[in-house]
């Protein structure tokens, strides 16, 4: 059970006792400077710390920049992380930066792009790579695939393990009218890493995964049914934003592992 | 011609800078003394208001005391004085309590030190540190203070000589310089100033590592940390804590954003933060290098 690590919340992780690991995004570690303030005590104590890159663009038709790479490579090292997780979505095309994560169109011409992408970045990953779907507001027209065929493919053809974020399968299921279930049964769990669990709003009609909100219970329930299907071997509150009060985290936090069947980490 | 008052020119010169690095060296000789506070007292159960004195004295005391205040809803800003919002929480020190209640008569933040009540909290706190060897006593600053006098009496001896050479008009190019700089030296040895003694200044360099999460380097989440996160936040990294937990707060209470900045820039902050200006946050705490762009911080907040 873990945590996002964050500089805003660092003071309310570094108090988590049964803390196991967090994850850190690999772009706010330096390769060679000075750790972040707060997680040289983490690596202290024995916490794993993930890398999580949310700027490679592994699903983008251009070639992911060798330089991303050999960053995230080093930072996996420096923190002697476990593994190193990325997403499977663009955030850049034609030198143009999106500024988030783009979903890619289902297709196979999308696939082939992915699985090129990560084939460069294992190569140089000192560690397994995860793979995070995101959630997406509008599917492409060219989709050809269902999301778990999809998905699925990508796993087999790359050998890489899934990050399986819950509430972006809650979001995609909810906006697409679709059941969450149906996608949780199609995927292969067994090759589930670990899984983050965040909060989000809906706006205007639609779910938007913000992670500046609190887990609403429906995520909680699908973190239950995950688990009665294959429980992953560690699961994460993904935060972002907005921070509350260290007594709401913590009682999230608690939520979390109950509807996961782990010990909490909060005392 | 004769030398004035028989010694020559040069030699004065010399003995007089001479005498001016003694006084100085024993002066600050003397202060580490004076300064050095009690090697053993220990900060670690000291309050927020204490931390905010001996780090920036009455005014981050108070400052202190009102970011612990906000936090908790209790204060808020009615034009540029304070108002009351909330009741006042329960366990709070007798200086939140002062503050508290003059802030119900709308009072300017310049002008709580003026009011009795918390006049004499502050008070108080004071002597109770300085019983406890970390906040440097009247007395020993005054002792510290009459080395201003060494120099000054030196400051007269060169104008004396100054005034004779020229009646005997001698060149007092380089005396005028010597003059100059000992009547520096004298004000600055009368214008000591120290609130915190030596042993108090270590134990809060460590108490700034301990509590790095809240230095403005890392954008803390005041909401996450609590409203003595707050007060601590403002004691140990200065008022530049308060403009960043609330800054349409900070600027209408008119906090001086400069009060005790030091704190930051001595903590360990990550490489970005370290060694950048005091105050306000830095880029690289909180985001912009992180995710697709500054909004969205960790993991793309929309679709990751």
């Amino acid at each position: 059970m873990g945590i996002g690590w964050r500089p805003e919340i660092s003071g309310f992780v570094a108090g988590l006792p049964g803390l196991r690991f967090a994850e850190v995004v690999a772009e706010s570690v330096h390769a060679h400077g000075d750790l972040p303030d707060g997680l040289p005590a983490l690596l202290d104590r024995g916490v794993a710390v993930v890398p999580h890159g949310v700027r490679l663009s592994l699903g983008g038709a251009e070639p992911v920049d060798p330089a991303r790479v050999t960053h995230l490579a080093a930072v996996a090292s420096r923190l002697s992380a476990p593994l190193a997780s990325e997403h499977i979505a663009f955030v850049r095309a034609a030198g143009v930066e999106a500024g988030h994560l783009l979903p890619i169109p289902r297709s196979r011409e999308a696939i082939d792009a992915v699985v090129a992408n990560v084939a460069r970045t294992t190569a140089e990953l000192p560690v397994p790579l995860a793979l995070e779907p995101i959630a997406s507001l509008f599917d492409w027209p060219d989709d050809e695939l269902t999301e778990a065929d999809f998905l699925t493919e990508i796993l087999d053809r790359t050998g890489a393990l899934l990050l399986l974020d819950v509430a972006n399968v809650y979001a995609n299921a909810r906006n697409r009218g679709e059941d969450p279930l149906d996608l949780l049964d199609k995927l292969p769990l067994d090759r589930v890493a670990y899984v983050h669990v965040a909060g989000g709003a809906e706006h205007q009609g639609l779910y938007h995964d913000t992670h500046t909100d609190a887990v609403p219970q429906a995520v909680l329930g699908l973190v239950t049914e995950l688990c009665a299907r294959h429980r992953p071997p560690a699961l994460m509150l993904e935060r972002d934003g907005d921070y509350p009060p260290a007594d709401e985290l913590t009682a999230e936090l608690d939520a979390i592992a109950a509807a996961a069947g782990y010990p909490a980490i909060t005392a | 011609m004769q030398d004035t008052w028989g010694i020559p020119g040069p030699a004065f010169i010399v003995g007089y800078i001479v005498a001016l690095i003694v006084v100085v060296i024993l002066a600050v000789a003397h202060r580490k003394v004076l300064f050095r506070g009690d090697r053993s007292a220990r900060v670690d159960d000291l309050g927020p208001q204490q931390l905010a004195y001996l780090n920036g004295g009455d005014r981050l005391a108070v400052y202190s005391s009102i970011g612990g205040l906000r936090a908790a809803g209790a204060l808020g800003t009615a034009g540029s004085a304070l108002v009351q919002t909330g009741p006042i929480p329960v366990g709070v020190t007798p200086l939140d309590s002062a503050i508290h209640h003059a802030a119900s008569g709308q009072i300017r933040t310049r002008d709580l030190t003026g009011d009795q009540w918390v006049r004499s909290a502050l008070d108080d706190l004071r002597t109770g540190l300085e019983r406890r060897g970390l906040a440097v006593s009247p007395e020993a600053l005054k002792q510290a203070r009459l080395w201003a006098w060494a120099a000054g009496a030196l400051a007269l001896i060169g104008v004396f000589r100054l005034i004779a050479g020229i009646q005997n008009n001698k060149p007092v190019g380089f005396l005028v310089v010597a003059v100059v700089v000992v009547a520096f030296f004298t004000w600055r040895l009368a214008r000591t100033r120290r609130i915190a003694t030596d042993a108090a200044r270590a134990r809060m360099r460590e108490l700034r590592e301990r509590h790095g999460y809240l230095s403005p380097a890392q954008s803390p989440a005041y909401a996450t940390y609590g409203a003595t996160g707050a007060a601590l936040g403002v004691a140990l990294f200065g008022a530049a804590a308060l403009y960043d937990m609330d800054p349409a707060f900070a600027a209408e209470a008119e906090i001086q954003r400069a009060a005790a900045a030091n704190g930051f820039t001595s903590g360990s902050g990550s490489s970005c933060g370290s060694s950048s200006s005091c105050g306000s946050s830095s880029s690289c705490g909180g985001g912009s290098s992180c995710g697709g762009g500054g909004g969205c911080g960790g993991g793309g907040g929309c679709g990751g």
